[in-house]
C-alpha cells in the first residue's frame, strides 16, 4: 500500500518538477544549495502527501508547500553567497535572435530580484508564474488587496535597485 | 518598469526546458532522505532543553539533600514545589506536541511562520519557568540554610563581629541577588544564540507580512 503511494507520488512529482526547480532556482545561487533545496522541498511533499486530498491541483498544492519550504523551512547554508559563476552560466540566454541590449537589460533584472527579500521574491516568483493575486494571496496568507499592494511595492523596490 | 517585468516574464517562462531533469530513480531516493529543516531543529533543541531541565532536577534531589530539607524545615514548601513543577511539566509536553502537530506546510507561509513562532514562545516559557522554579529553590535554602543550618551561626557571628550588622545584610543580599542575575543572564544570553540564530530569517519575514495587515 504504502509502495503504491510512493509510486504515484514520485511520478507526480517527476512529471511536475520543474516547479521545484523554479522556486530553487530563485532562492539559491549555486548548483550545490539547489539541490539540498530541492531534497528538502522533494521531503516536505512527501510528508504532507498523505494530507493531500485533491481539493486543489497538484502543482498548486507544489507551489504552496515548495515556497514555504523555502522561506520557512530551509536553512540557508553561508556557501550560497558565492554567486556570480553560477548566474552566468544559467541565465544566459539561447535564443536565436541574440540581442546583446535585451540580454543585458534581463541579466541586470535577475540581479535585481536575487537582491530582494523571501517574501518578496516569492510575490516575483508567483507574478512571473502568471498566479493571479487570489493565489498569490492563499500561498502568503495575507489579502488580495494587500498582495496588489505589496507586489506594487515590490516593482517599486526593483525600479530602484535597477536605477539607483 | 512593466516592460521590463513583462520581459522578465517572458524570459522566465522560455527558460522552462533548462532546468535539470530528475529521474524517478533520483526523485525515489529523496524521498528516502531526513529532513533537515528549521522546524526539526527548534524541536530538536526543545527536547535536548526539556531532557536538560528534568535531568537537572532529577539529579539535584538525592536522599541527602531530602533529610537536610526537614532539618532546615523546608521540606514542605519545597514538595508543594516539586509538585507545581511536575504538573507544569506535563502541561509542557503536551503543549510541546501539539504546537508540533499544528505545523504544516500546506498551510498559507504567514500561518506556518505563526505556528513555528508558537514553537518558539512555548520553550521560552518553558525556559522561564525552570528558571522561576530554580530561584524559588535556591531562596527557599537559603532561607533553611541561615536559619536551621551549620553555617548559620558563623554567617550570624560574622554579621555581628563585621560591627555593623545591618550593612553586612545589605552587603550579603546584594551579593547574593548579584549572583542569581549572572546566571539568569547567562541562561538567558544562550537562549537567545540557540533560537536567534535558527528564527532570525523567520521573525524578520513574519514580521514583514504582518505589517501588511495593519
Amino acid at each position: 500500500m504504502n509502495k503504491e503511494l510512493e509510486h504515484k507520488f514520485v511520478t507526480e512529482l517527476e512529471n511536475n518538477q520543474n516547479i521545484v526547480h523554479k522556486v530553487c532556482s530563485l532562492y539559491t545561487t549555486n548548483r550545490e544549495a539547489h539541490n539540498d533545496l530541492f531534497q528538502e522541498i522533494t521531503i516536505q511533499l512527501w510528508k504532507a502527501y498523505p494530507k493531500f486530498r485533491g481539493d486543489s491541483k497538484f502543482s498548486t498544492w507544489m507551489y504552496r508547500v515548495a515556497l514555504n519550504t523555502a522561506i520557512t523551512l530551509y536553512r540557508k547554508s553561508k556557501k550560497s553567497i558565492k554567486t556570480q559563476d553560477f548566474d552566468s552560466v544559467i541565465y544566459r540566454i539561447k535564443t536565436d535572435e541574440y540581442d546583446a541590449t535585451e540580454e543585458k537589460q534581463l541579466q541586470l533584472m535577475y540581479k535585481a530580484v536575487r537582491q530582494l527579500g523571501d517574501i518578496d521574491k516569492a510575490l516575483v516568483f508567483l507574478y512571473l508564474e502568471d498566479k493571479d493575486y487570489s493565489e498569490i494571496s492563499e500561498t502568503l496568507g495575507i489579502s488580495e488587496v494587500n498582495a496588489r499592494v505589496k507586489m506594487n511595492r515590490v516593482k517599486n523596490k526593483l525600479r530602484t535597485i535597477l536605477n539607483p | 518598469m512593466m516592460d521590463e517585468l513583462e520581459l522578465l516574464k517572458k524570459d522566465w517562462q522560455k527558460k522552462e526546458a533548462q532546468h535539470p531533469k530528475l529521474s524517478f530513480d533520483e526523485i525515489y531516493g529523496m524521498i528516502k532522505k531526513k529532513s533537515s529543516s528549521t522546524v526539526k531543529w527548534i524541536f530538536y533543541i526543545s527536547i535536548i532543553e526539556f531532557v536538560f531541565w528534568a535531568v537537572l532536577n532529577l539529579f539535584s534531589y538525592t536522599k541527602e539533600s531530602l533529610e537536610l530539607e526537614k532539618t532546615w524545615h523546608i521540606y514542605e514548601i519545597t514538595t508543594t514545589l516539586t509538585i507545581i513543577n511536575y504538573i507544569v511539566l506535563i502541561y509542557f509536553i503536551y503543549k510541546f506536541y501539539s504546537n508540533y502537530k499544528l505545523i504544516s506546510t500546506t498551510e498559507s507561509s504567514k500561518k506556518l511562520m505563526k505556528n513555528i513562532l508558537n514553537v518558539k514562545r512555548t520553550v521560552s516559557q518553558y525556559v522561564w519557568f525552570n528558571i522561576g522554579i530554580f530561584v524559588a529553590y535556591l531562596m527557599v535554602n537559603l532561607y533553611g540554610n541561615l536559619n536551621y543550618g551549620e553555617n548559620s551561626k558563623k554567617i550570624a557571628e560574622a554579621a555581628s563581629q563585621a560591627g555593623n550588622e545591618t550593612l553586612f545584610w545589605i552587603i550579603f543580599t546584594v551579593m547574593f541577588l548579584l549572583f542569581i542575575t549572572i546566571i539568569l543572564l547567562l541562561i538567558w544570553f544562550f537562549y537567545k544564540l540557540l533560537y536567534g540564530i535558527l528564527l532570525n530569517r523567520l521573525r524578520k519575514n513574519y514580521s514583514e507580512l504582518k505589517k501588511l495587515e495593519v
